[in-house]
């Protein structure tokens, strides 16, 4: 899936960095089935087409609806150096047809030990 | 995502859209035109626009004389260069009071006051929207200076009672700065009377007028030292900047276009009347708190506003993936977060933020039952729907 354009917007609440991704094709349920190989998901699928949100806590959500080209994107600032690739290749490796997640699993880990060391100095 | 509907807009505390289209042709006109201001140039014939929004704007508050109406960016410049100009020459320590109502407009500047220990800091709780007279009274101390609060709320709509909490300050010779921003254009301001020392306002929101454009009513400009100095069109041989008013306030070009605009935005709120803009808007607040109270997972944080502002959580919802859906399935727009008030939401919402919507004089009925029907669909969908993807 990719991405067309992007704009970032300062977030009041939290201080996070939100991104809108304008993508070239509408998102779709499947994707974020896919997205939640890699952390939470949560549906409202009875608003407009269906809501969905994926949560990486500590690296990021994206949030949007089925149907929709537009995503939200909030990194966690501290660590976003570290993740913002990550989210860029969840997104470019996705297609439809079944998917092998294991080579993003392992990019995945070796990122994820560099966030735990950023955050909680372990 | 919903292409095919109009867009409501219901962020107009923030600030107000659409604007009427006598400010947009006065922005294009004070453009079309040469400038004529005063001491400025030495045409004669086009319009005074800086004059003439000083004139509409102090008529519209019933502020005398006109010319201790001052013109700044907005709110939030006009309260820095107020605590600024307030505190230069108070003795350092000296004790400041406001309140959890307030904007990081006010908060802001009094807490780097403090942080330089400039100033004593006390912040006065609220309770159910309100600043309770009796606990500014039991707050003052024989060193307290300043007060400086909200006339009204920006998240919960409150309109705090300026009569009373002025004349507990005047009884002991306290300074009072009230920031209006959200009072302007809404309800009735008449400032001969109000027991406040300085008022602030903003061209953007309620007043109808462009971004970039706000002031203040000063009762003495002595009060208050001025910060800003530079060239005024007057008196330029001085090295010094004058001291009448308002140039003691007023350096540098002045945003004419601005200032035409909002002179347009007052006229149009004198022309519909102040009444009927409250009226409707209490109609229509109204309403959709009636209509968000019959979802039993809304929390309305205020049921009975004195402005149209409805601020509102879904229970099982974050208050920004709300503004997302509104935005994104609905196009309607709202400000979800803390609303640059986080003390507001500390006591309201734990510091989660809420939803705010924020209505205008030109907010249609069909555009409240529209967004009522949106918010009332989404919490609807919100408890049972929640699950893995």
């Amino acid at each position: 899936m990719r991405i067309l354009r992007s704009v970032r917007h300062k977030v009041c609440a939290d201080g996070s960095f939100m991104k809108e991704f304008l993508l070239e094709t509408a998102i779709t349920k499947e994707f974020f089935a896919y997205l939640g190989n890699f952390g939470q998901v949560e549906a409202l699928p009875n608003v407009g087409e269906g809501f969905y949100k994926f949560e990486k806590p500590d690296w990021f959500s994206i949030k949007g609806f089925a149907g929709d080209t537009t995503v939200e994107v909030r990194f966690k600032k501290e660590v976003m150096d570290l993740t913002a690739d990550f989210l860029y290749v969840l997104f470019s490796s996705y297609h439809e047809g079944m998917i092998d997640v294991s080579l993003l699993k392992q990019r995945e880990q070796a990122v994820h030990e560099r966030v735990r060391k950023r955050l909680h100095g372990m | 995502m919903a292409p095919e509907r109009p867009v409501i807009y219901l962020n107009n505390a923030a600030t107000s859209w659409p604007k009427p289209p006598e400010v947009l042709a006065a922005v294009t006109e004070a453009l079309s035109l040469p400038v004529s201001g005063s001491g400025r140039t030495t045409g004669s014939q086009g319009e005074d626009y800086i004059t003439r929004a000083r004139e509409a704007l102090s008529g519209f508050m019933a502020a005398d004389p006109p010319e201790h109406m001052v013109f700044t960016q907005n709110a939030t410049d006009s309260l820095n260069l107020l605590i600024q100009g307030f505190l230069t020459g108070k003795e350092r320590g000296c004790h400041v009071l406001t309140s959890a109502l307030e904007h990081n407009s006010v908060l802001r500047p009094l807490h780097e006051h403090e942080r330089q220990g400039r100033i004593m800091l006390t912040i006065l709780p609220f309770d159910r929207g309100f600043v309770q007279p009796e606990r500014v009274e039991a707050a003052i101390t024989p060193d307290t200076r300043l007060m400086v609060m909200t006339h009204g709320s920006n998240v919960l709509g409150s309109v705090q009672d300026l009569t009373m909490i002025g004349d507990i300050l005047h009884d002991h010779g306290i300074y009072f700065i009230v920031d209006g921003a959200q009072t302007g254009g809404h309800i009735p301001i008449n400032l001969k009377d109000l027991p406040v020392d300085a008022f602030v306002f903003t061209g953007h929101k309620g007043l109808l007028g462009i971004p970039g454009t706000g002031g203040f009513y000063l009762r003495d400009p002595e009060a208050i030292a001025p910060v800003r100095f530079g060239g005024t069109g007057t008196d330029s041989f001085s090295l010094f900047h004058p001291r009448e008013m308002p140039e003691r306030f007023e350096a540098g070009t002045h945003n004419y276009p601005g200032l035409a605009a909002l002179a347009a935005g007052v006229h149009f709120i004198e022309e519909k009347g102040i009444a009927s803009i409250a009226e409707k808007a209490e109609q229509q607040t109204s309403f959709l708190i009636r209509e968000l109270k019959k979802e039993v997972n809304i929390t309305v944080y205020n049921e009975h506003p004195d402005l149209p502002i409805v601020a509102f959580n879904i229970m099982g919802l974050q208050n920004d993936d709300v503004g997302f859906m509104l935005a994104r399935a609905y196009n309607i727009i709202a400000r979800t977060g803390l609303h640059c008030a986080p003390m507001v939401h500390r006591a309201i919402d734990c510091g989660q933020g809420c939803v705010r919507i924020s209505l205008s004089w030109f907010t249609t009925d069909e555009e409240c039952r529209i967004a009522v029907n949106a918010i009332r669909e989404i919490a609807r969908n919100a408890d049972s729907s929640i699950g893995p993807a």
